[in-house]
């Protein structure tokens, strides 16, 4: 029996992963499966409050461990899918991240108390600039809690349009560096 | 989960793991971006070209820095700030959602004025300010200072404290001024003026990574103070012989991650900390020597009868009890503590003799750095002024304090509790900079600084909170002003205070989204909020922190200051504030006067608006980052290690006070076996009025529940998703039971948060208070506990 609920909970786990809500009309179809979506950047955007805020979790509450099937490198089990990495795994300094539930929360039921008109900051669906076609492109976000880059740009859950073509150099802030100001350099 | 629920997942899990890609939608969205660099600045999706401003985040009295990007005059999007020395990049749940809390949909725009039949009529600006001016000026006419109040917040900026403290005690001649933050942190006011002779701590945040021992004394940090609980979390991972000690009443998330967890039974805290005092006098862990340079002795009224708890007999309609200071020595002092032996603190808290040994231990190793933390369960207590001053004594005993690491340090709740409360003075009894009312010299230094005539500011201290609502329902108020806090959530004993608008008596209220409170007022007015205006924030650790106006606020709001500033012009007290155009720079400057030179000095507003803050005092452009410290602190002379300065009544020496153990104000007994705490959940802040605007936090955490230990539960017969009813002399309310959720109360005792407007628990709750502090106690009283017949 408790074989059993540990292996539901598993599975259950895996939703996180690149599955989203079924209804999006902005996900991606899978041939073959009527109503199955892919994650796309809406499905990203759903589970945010604007881009940067901490997402939401996308499954119940599981009574395991988050880091269980969100560790370094994430987990796949054949058939059912795949639990995305946890991009903070590198993390340090003032990240002690063993409390995820400090920054991600659950939808315990839909609704809401009061309609909200926020309208937060979009993903920036653009790649990053090169300097030269080329040239090895600038990250277009910070890099704070996402020391992990192969989180998002490599493995199962990396969406093709960021996925790294050279997971094997170990260090991409060698030669990709964080964009995080505008201003230009002016002599003081 | 049902069962469909599961079949749903498994269906979208069908969908296989594969490589997940951009929509049709979203690709189409992108080559337009790409196309298009011009159009990036308007619209979605342009965050390379986003300004980010600092503000410090609105919610809780950490004061985490905060970057806020806006566009098209909205904010869209905040981020950690990496250069504030706070949080260093790292938010929590509620400061990630706070853009949406300027966002719900029923924010309040213009000004109303209840009409006899109850309902509301929009009214201008001008009328509003008039009929406020009106109704202060005919209260004074007819019936004096005593009849008008004010009763404000510690989410007030600097601004809008000092416009009131100002206007009400320079202008209107009252001190009937007080704010909300009596309710959550006026105990550690009076413990640290009872002990230092001057508010606040001496450390700041570095001290949770310098600390060897991290003791928590009933604060739920991983919930309430989350980004500082992982400045400890990080400190242990990266030192692994960091230890944190949770003493407390109820596990919680905190208690997991805790090397030691000590259960004490509600309100024997105090025996407690006379245990450890009792072990470390007894095992000679006394750092005597500077004990004998820097410390004396006190002990005040200890009679039981006398002190009283403020909510019964006479005391329940008006406490004023005062405590009377008296001189005693180190003999007294170890007489004293005889009583405390560990198997007689053992009977009263029920901590083990070994639990109250190794606490003595850790406190008594001067090769370990120990800091105290501490919040609600210190302050709101019906002794909390007396625990605050063991907690200290227990510094004070081992020279454990004013050193980087070593130090007793109160958290606060509230943005600005410390920074317009506790700094601006804007209680009943105080003036700004450390200075009371009762004090000719202090009401003398206020009169020139503000130019006012000699004895114009009253000298007897005003109502304090719960005594202001007190007297309002006695129909003593006529006029009552309340802003930026929602009392009629989180006053206790709550039904106390039910009125009908149009009774005479006349209650403004100045909030930025409909409340219980709003709907006990005969005029609301519609507030700014954030970074719709400018502002200043005083943070836990003495930093004063500025922030601009980025956007402007919806409707007609305007800022708290603004509308007693107008109020104050339209009564003839425009003298009161007379500077030109944009008065925020030089209002700070005047306020700013107060501080300089007393040790409480204040950062130029032209520092504070290029800085991401300054830990006061302030001298020469520099922070202190630990106060009465040799070699950090300008006020202590070269040479000195330690220096109570501010201490003059004690000759310069901090005071180590002999406070007894005294029992609750109401304990379980057959009739209401069980004890109710109340508190606060990760998700909601406060009365919830802002959070529960975001639909993330919303969905979170939809209502409240009452969390009852396993055996309580099955002796009840009830199971987590039950409905239950709870019972108290006050009242009662149904509610959803949890069992084993994220916090595990002990046999015998529950927990209710607050948040939920919907479930007042404090309908529920005792008006006890401490006595000297006259803060309630939330955390103690007693309760019954039914089952509700399920499908009933």
């Amino acid at each position: 029996m408790r074989t059993r609920a540990a292996l539901s909970l598993a599975a259950l786990a895996l939703v996180a992963a690149c599955t989203g809500e079924s209804s999006s009309s902005d996900g991606v179809a899978v041939p073959g499966r009527a109503g199955a979506v892919k994650s796309s950047a809406s499905v990203r955007a759903a589970r945010r409050l604007y881009d940067g805020a901490p997402p939401t979790i996308p499954h119940p509450p599981l009574g395991a461990a988050c880091t269980q099937c969100h560790n370094a490198r994430g987990m796949h089990v054949e058939g059912l899918g795949f639990s995305p990495p946890s991009p903070h795994e590198e993390t340090r300094g003032m990240s002690a991240f063993s409390r995820c539930n400090q920054c991600h929360v659950h939808a315990l039921e839909g609704g809401e108390f009061v309609a909200n008109g926020f309208a937060g900051l979009a993903q920036d669906l653009r790649r990053g600039e090169r300097l030269y076609d080329g040239a090895p492109p600038v990250m277009p976000h910070g890099t704070l809690m996402r020391e992990n880059c192969s989180a998002c740009h490599d493995g199962p859950a990396a969406r093709e349009e960021v996925r790294c073509t050279h997971p094997a150099r170990a260090r991409c802030v060698q030669c990709h560096v964080s964009q995080l100001e505008t201003t230009v350099f002016s002599r003081p | 989960m049902s069962a469909l629920d599961r079949r749903s997942l498994f269906r979208i899990l069908g969908a296989g793991a594969g490589c997940v890609a951009f929509s049709e939608a979203d690709r189409a969205r992108a080559a337009a971006l790409e196309a298009a660099p011009s159009a990036l600045a308007s619209g979605p999706g342009s965050s390379r070209a986003l300004q980010w401003d600092k503000a410090p985040c609105r919610f809780c009295g950490t004061g985490c820095g905060v970057e806020v990007a806006t566009e098209g005059g909205k904010v869209v999007a905040v981020r950690g700030d990496e250069k504030s020395p706070v949080n260093k990049g790292l938010l929590c749940v509620k400061g990630y959602h706070l853009p949406a809390i300027l966002y719900g949909a029923d924010r309040l725009l213009y000004p109303q004025l209840r009409q006899s039949d109850g309902s509301l009529k929009r009214i201008s600006w001008d009328e509003a300010l008039e009929l406020i001016a009106s109704k202060y000026r005919e209260a004074l006419e007819a019936r004096g200072p005593e009849s008008v109040a004010v009763y404000g917040s510690g989410q007030w900026t600097v601004f809008d404290g000092y416009a009131a403290l100002k206007w009400v005690k320079g202008g209107l001649r009252s001190n009937h001024l007080d704010p909300n933050a009596r309710l959550c942190m006026a105990s550690a006011v009076t413990g640290f003026l009872s002990q230092f002779q001057s508010d606040e701590p001496m450390g700041c945040y570095e001290d949770l990574e310098l600390a060897d021992d991290v003791v928590l004394w009933g604060a739920n940090m991983a919930e309430m103070h989350p980004v500082l609980f992982s400045r400890i979390l990080e400190s242990k991972r990266a030192r692994p012989t960091v230890r944190i000690v949770d003493i407390a009443t109820r596990r919680t998330p905190s208690s997991e991650y805790a090397d030691l967890y000590v259960e004490f039974r509600p309100g024997s805290d105090l025996a407690l900390a006379n245990g450890i005092l009792h072990l470390l006098v007894k095992n000679g862990k006394l750092a005597q020597s500077f004990i004998d340079r820097n410390c004396v002795y006190k002990r005040g009224i200890e009679d039981l009868e006398a002190i009283g708890y403020g909510c019964y007999g006479e005391q329940a309609e008006r406490y004023t009890f005062a405590d009377e200071p008296k001189d005693s020595n180190f003999e007294e002092f170890q007489r004293f503590l005889e009583d405390y032996t560990p198997q007689k603190v053992s009977e009263i808290s029920g901590v083990s003799v070994a639990q109250i040994e190794l606490l003595a231990t850790l406190y008594g190793d001067s090769k370990r750095k120990t800091l105290s933390l501490w919040c609600m369960g210190v302050n709101q207590h019906t002794r909390g002024t007396w625990m605050n001053n063991l907690i200290t004594n227990l510094h004070l005993v081992t020279g454990k304090i004013a050193r980087p690491g070593n130090n007793p340090f109160s958290l606060t709740g509230q943005p600005s509790a410390c920074g317009t409360v506790r700094e601006v003075g804007t209680l009943s009894n105080r003036l700004p900079a450390d200075m009371v009312v009762t004090n000719p010299e202090h009401r003398a230094k206020a009169e020139k600084i503000w130019r006012l005539p000699e004895g114009t500011i009253p000298s007897k201290p005003g109502h304090h909170a719960v005594d202001m609502f007190r007297a309002f329902q006695r129909g003593e108020l006529a006029c009552l002003w309340i802003q930026t806090t929602n009392p009629w959530v989180s006053l206790p004993n709550l039904h106390r205070y039910q009125r009908k608008p149009g009774d005479g008596k006349f209650l403004i209220v100045s909030d930025v989204y409909p409340t219980p409170t709003t709907d006990q007022a005969d005029l609301i007015l519609p507030s700014a909020l954030w970074v719709e205006r400018e502002g200043v924030f005083g943070n836990s650790e003495r930093r004063t922190q500025q922030w601009n106006k980025l956007v402007d606020p919806p409707g007609e709001a305007r800022e708290d200051a603004w509308q007693i500033v107008e109020v104050a012009k339209r009564m003839g007290m425009g003298h009161l504030f007379p500077w030109e155009g944009d008065w925020h720079e030089p209002m700070f400057e005047e306020y700013r006067s107060f501080t300089l030179g007393v040790g409480k000095d204040l950062g130029s507003y032209e520092q504070l608006k290029s800085t991401r803050g300054l830990l006061w005092p302030v001298v020469d452009g520099k922070e202190t980052r630990y106060r009465y410290a040799g070699g950090h602190d300008p006020y202590v002379a070269k040479g000195r290690d330690v220096h109570f300065y501010k201490a003059k009544g004690y000759g310069e020496r901090a005071a180590i006070w002999l406070r007894p153990y005294h029992p609750p104000a109401e304990v379980p007994d057959a009739e209401y076996p069980l004890w109710l705490c109340t508190g606060r959940v990760l998700e909601h802040w406060h009365t919830g009025s802002l959070t529960r605007r975001v639909r993330q936090l919303h969905q979170a955490m939809p209502r409240s529940y009452v969390e009852l230990n396993r055996a309580d539960a099955s002796a009840l017969g009830v199971k987590s998703g039950d409905t239950v009813r709870l019972k108290t002399r006050r009242g009662a309310m149904e509610l959803e039971a949890r069992v084993d959720g994220r916090g595990q109360p002990p046999r015998g005792s529950v927990f209710v948060p607050f948040f939920d407007e919907s479930k007042l628990i404090n309908e529920l709750t005792l008006d006890a208070m401490d006595s000297i502090s006259k803060e309630p106690d939330y955390k103690k009283c007693a309760v019954r506990v039914e089952r509700v017949e399920q499908g009933a």
